[in-house]
């Protein structure tokens, strides 16, 4: 019944992993940098002094040249923790295969990248709020239990991404890489739950899972479609006119996300359909490395 | 063009649910998806509460439609169009015989009777009638008349149509349809007669419409519908040497048209009293049953009888609700009691002794001897009230009652004129089923001679010279003419003589406990007796009220079928009229006869006019349509996906 534990996917985790270091070597020496600036011996950029500051660290080579007091900044050596924000709202549990499948492959491998570099790792699922999650760890010797906790996962709930995010928030966790991994199905939205990362100085990743038959509906006669989550009902005859303007509509949707993901900064990673798990990280790998 | 079966129009009623199947929505297959928000952003058209959709042109609802309309127009079964060519004129003879009052269903106050069922079928008629076209209405009663003269205006036909009643028994078809062939004779654009009759005469019957074609409608069809039993005779005597001088015996005889016997009561009650008597009959199938009920019935201190009314029933408690069967009209039976016991009768003139000894014999007549003159005296000062016998001259106006004239010896009698005197006259006929000839056979009787009675009165006995007695009947009474003298006859040798003589003083004691007007049958105008000018009126045994002013000595009231007693005022005048229908042939409500055409050529086409069992083709086509329906409903609901 699991999927994650079986000797197959470890070997695809694991495939994965080698593939990852040979395309993207040299760029981190095996590690993810962060983005955060530190007190390392690596340079990375000035910064503009504001009162307050640490005053040995102004660069007065640059003062006698500027007559400006600027900021030496350096790149933090420090753990990178990796937050997994799984959505386990009822409607992951849809598609062929079920999103909430693709969706904890996702996790499982972004965990076991983690957790074999030197990374901590964090499982946060939610759903309309969150739920009993998996505490930042460290070392591969955890890939054992954070893959039985995600396969112990069961898709249920509405979706509220807000408010989950206010709700992990309120823990006060170190900032970190958040992997958001959801179909971002949310009447909510999902801006202001994303704002509200960033301005915590989080660094989120949207990874977006969609069905294949979300991304394109076969057509299929007098329907009434029901909201999996809420139950609301909408009368449709899939013909092709119908499926065109859903088309439109959801092509709006996903260049919005995407839009707004580059005009943040994030990265966006658009993960189901016919789409391998893999391909999917590799995507982000390539884009963030 | 008319419709046979109008209501299968109602099939176009499936248009309805036919454009419904188009109109509403789809019964749509549920789909769980991850949300609709998309879905509801994209269709928002799909998100309207309304469970209709737009109406669009279809080639199928369109093609469905047809078919459903052209389906009922058949099931409805027009006709007219070929029969009756722009222009044609139709006559329509509607047979108002007393079996058309009855019913499909057991006779009860709101069942459906044959004659309504084909008054309905002729407004069906009218209403079809093509452009042009024309109608007229002959009744087949008793005797035929035009209803209407051949005419298109609907408000005309409609004031005939609701004035046909059931007249009584008999209808003279033949007479009927020779009388509208004649009104329809000649019409430019065609012509046909269509006859309603529900067949229920006897034998065959010949409809000559000349070269006017005859179609024969049956109303009534129906299998149980046609069971009846009817009381078909009924005599009230005054039982003689019983041991109270009232007591009465009364007579009846029921016969029964059904495939099964019956259990009926017979009860006899004095009208505006109780029951007198009553009796369980049990009346096999196509059985006739007679039985004598004794009851005292004593007559009034004018010496009028009680009138005493038999009735069939069901059960013994409620007499009054009928046999249940096919007619009411035959259910019940007024009829006059014995009244007085002893009758006057007037001798004038030299009677013949075989006639004086027989009257004598009679224990209820009270005999008088008088003379012209003095009879003239006694009838100006008050009619007289009992029964007059001339022998020989006769008075040139006839008294007021009833009287039996013996070998008359002027030229004429009453103003019947008579013929001269023939020697040995042969016997050759004699009206059997005339109350005077009850029991009476006159095969073997010789006559040395005969008068003959012309002036077209109903001949009583015919001879081979022709009637040698005959019956003159009058608004206030009636005279039988013996144009012959009994005792220059063997017939006094013979039992039916007496007999006759009996009867005759029957019938005149029957007419003075009537009060004085003729009984009849059903249907018959009551013919009343009353000076020129005098209002008389009438109550039905319904209660409704009729009028009608004495035109020559006489006041003629039209009555519809209704047996009972007639309530009649006449001045200060108080008297009464029966009506019974008493006719077997018109009990016996099933079809029997058949149709024959004229010597002329003429095309008689019988149908039934609703066949219940022998048109299959409308299950069909119902069938058809269903299938159709079902078609729709599949291609609507079913076939979308």
């Amino acid at each position: 019944m699991s999927t994650l534990l079986d000797p197959a996917f470890l070997r695809r985790l694991a495939r994965l992993r080698v593939v990852a270091r040979r395309r993207f070597a040299g760029s981190a020496g095996g590690a993810r940098r962060s983005l955060r600036r530190g007190a390392s011996a690596e340079f990375a950029d000035h910064r503009p002094y504001f009162a307050g500051d640490d005053v040995r660290r102004i660069d007065w080579n640059a003062y006698a040249r500027l007559e400006e007091l600027v900021l030496r900044l350096y790149v933090a050596e420090e753990e990178l923790t990796l937050y997994l924000l799984l959505d386990t709202s009822r409607s992951l549990a849809l598609g062929t295969p079920p999103k909430f499948d693709v969706a904890r492959r996702i996790a499982a491998a972004l965990g076991y990248l983690g957790l074999t570099g030197s990374e901590r790792v964090a499982v946060v699922p939610f759903a309309g709020a969150l739920g009993r999650g998996l505490p930042p760890a460290r070392g591969a010797r955890r890939v054992g239990a954070l893959l039985r906790h995600l396969d112990a996962l069961t898709p249920s709930g509405e979706t509220d991404l807000a408010r989950a995010v206010e709700q992990f928030l309120a823990g006060a966790p170190r900032p970190g890489v958040v992997a958001v991994i959801s179909d971002l199905l949310d009447p909510g939205g999902y801006e202001r739950a994303l704002d509200r990362l960033a301005a915590a100085r989080h660094e989120p990743v949207l990874f977006h899972v969609l069905d294949a038959e979300e991304l394109a509906p076969t057509p299929g006669g007098d329907l009434v479609l029901v909201d999996a989550e809420r139950g609301t009902r909408v009368e449709v005859t899939l013909d092709a006119r119908a499926i065109a303007a859903y088309r439109a509509r959801l092509d709006a949707f996903l260049a919005g996300v995407r839009g707004y993901a580059k005009r943040r900064g994030f990265a966006y990673v658009l993960a189901g359909g016919d789409v391998p798990f893999e391909e999917a990280l590799l995507a982000w790998l390539r884009s963030d490395g | 063009m008319t419709w046979l079966s109008p209501l299968s129009l109602l099939w176009a009623g499936l248009l309805v649910p036919l454009v419904a199947l188009y109109v509403l929505k789809r019964r749509r297959q549920a789909r769980e998806v991850g949300s609709t928000l998309l879905w509801a952003l994209a269709l928002r058209d799909l998100r309207a509460e309304s469970p209709f959709r737009r109406l669009l042109p279809q080639v199928a609802l369109a093609l469905q439609a047809l078919a459903l309309v052209a389906g009922a127009v058949a099931l409805a079964r027009p006709v007219g169009a070929g029969d009756a060519p722009a222009g044609a004129l139709l006559a329509v003879v509607i047979d108002t015989s007393a079996s058309m009052a009855a019913s499909a269903a057991p006779a009860t106050p709101g069942a459906v009777t044959r004659l309504a069922e084909a008054v309905e079928a002729v407004r069906a008629l009218a209403r079809g009638l093509p452009t042009g076209g024309t109608m007229t209405l002959v009744e087949a009663g008793p005797d035929a008349a035009v209803l209407t003269a051949p005419t298109r205006d609907r408000g005309a036909l409609e004031r005939a149509l609701a004035a046909v009643r059931v007249r009584g028994a008999g209808a003279d078809l033949g007479e009927a349809v020779a009388l509208a062939a004649e009104r329809v004779r000649g019409a430019p654009g065609g012509a046909r007669i269509v006859v309603f009759t529900d067949a229920a005469g006897e034998g065959a019957q010949v409809l000559d419409g000349g070269r006017v074609p005859v179609e024969v409608r049956r109303v009534g069809v129906g299998g149980a519908a046609a069971d009846n039993t009817g009381i078909v005779a009924v005599d009230v005597r005054p039982r003689e040497g019983a041991e109270s001088p009232d007591r009465a015996e009364i007579f009846v005889r029921l016969a029964r048209f059904a495939s099964r016997s019956a259990e009926l009561y017979v009860t006899a009650s004095v009208e505006g009293g109780g029951v007198v008597a009553s009796r369980k009959v049990t009346i096999s199938r196509d059985g006739r049953a007679s039985i004598v009920m004794a009851a005292d019935l004593p007559p009034d201190a004018a010496g009028r009888g009680a009138l005493v009314r038999v009735s069939l029933s069901r059960s013994g408690r409620a007499v009054d609700a009928g046999a249940e069967d096919a007619l009411a009209l035959d259910d019940r039976v007024v009829v006059p009691g014995p009244g007085a016991r002893r009758l006057p009768v007037f001798l004038v003139g030299p009677t013949p002794e075989p006639v004086e000894r027989a009257l004598r014999a009679d224990p209820g007549v009270e005999l008088f001897a008088t003379s012209l003159a003095a009879l003239a005296r006694e009838a100006s000062a008050e009619p007289l009230d009992g029964l007059v016998v001339y022998t020989g001259e006769t008075p040139a106006q006839a008294p007021p009652g009833d009287s039996l004239v013996l070998a008359p010896t002027g030229a004429a009698v009453f103003g019947a004129p008579l013929g001269p005197e023939v020697q040995r006259p042969r016997l050759v006929r004699w009206e059997e089923g005339d109350p005077r000839l009850r029991f009476v056979a006159l095969g073997e009787v010789r006559v040395a001679a005969a008068r003959t009675v012309r002036g077209g009165l109903p001949a009583l006995i015919a001879a081979d010279v022709g009637a040698v007695a005959a019956v003159q009947q009058r608004p206030a009474g009636e005279t039988t003419i013996l144009a012959f003298d009994p005792s220059r006859s063997d017939w006094p040798a013979r039992a039916s003589f007496v007999v006759f003589l009996r009867n005759v003083v029957e019938r005149a004691r029957s007419r003075r406990a009537a009060g004085g007007v003729a009984p009849g049958r059903c249907g018959e105008p009551l013919r009343i007796p009353a000076a020129e000018g005098a209002t008389v009126e009438v109550e039905t045994p319904g209660g409704a009220a009729l009028r009608a002013v004495a035109r020559g000595g006489l006041a003629l009231v039209p009555v519809g079928a209704e047996a009972g007693v007639y309530g009649v005022r006449v001045g200060e005048r108080r008297t009464f009229a029966l009506r019974n229908l008493l006719d077997e042939r018109e009990s016996d409500v099933r079809p029997r006869a058949r149709f024959e055409r004229g010597s002329a050529g003429g095309v008689v086409r019988a149908v039934a006019q609703r066949e219940a069992t022998a048109e299959l083709w409308p299950y069909l086509v119902g069938g058809l349509l269903l299938l159709l329906v079902l078609e729709a409903l599949w291609a609507t609901r079913a076939g979308a996906t």
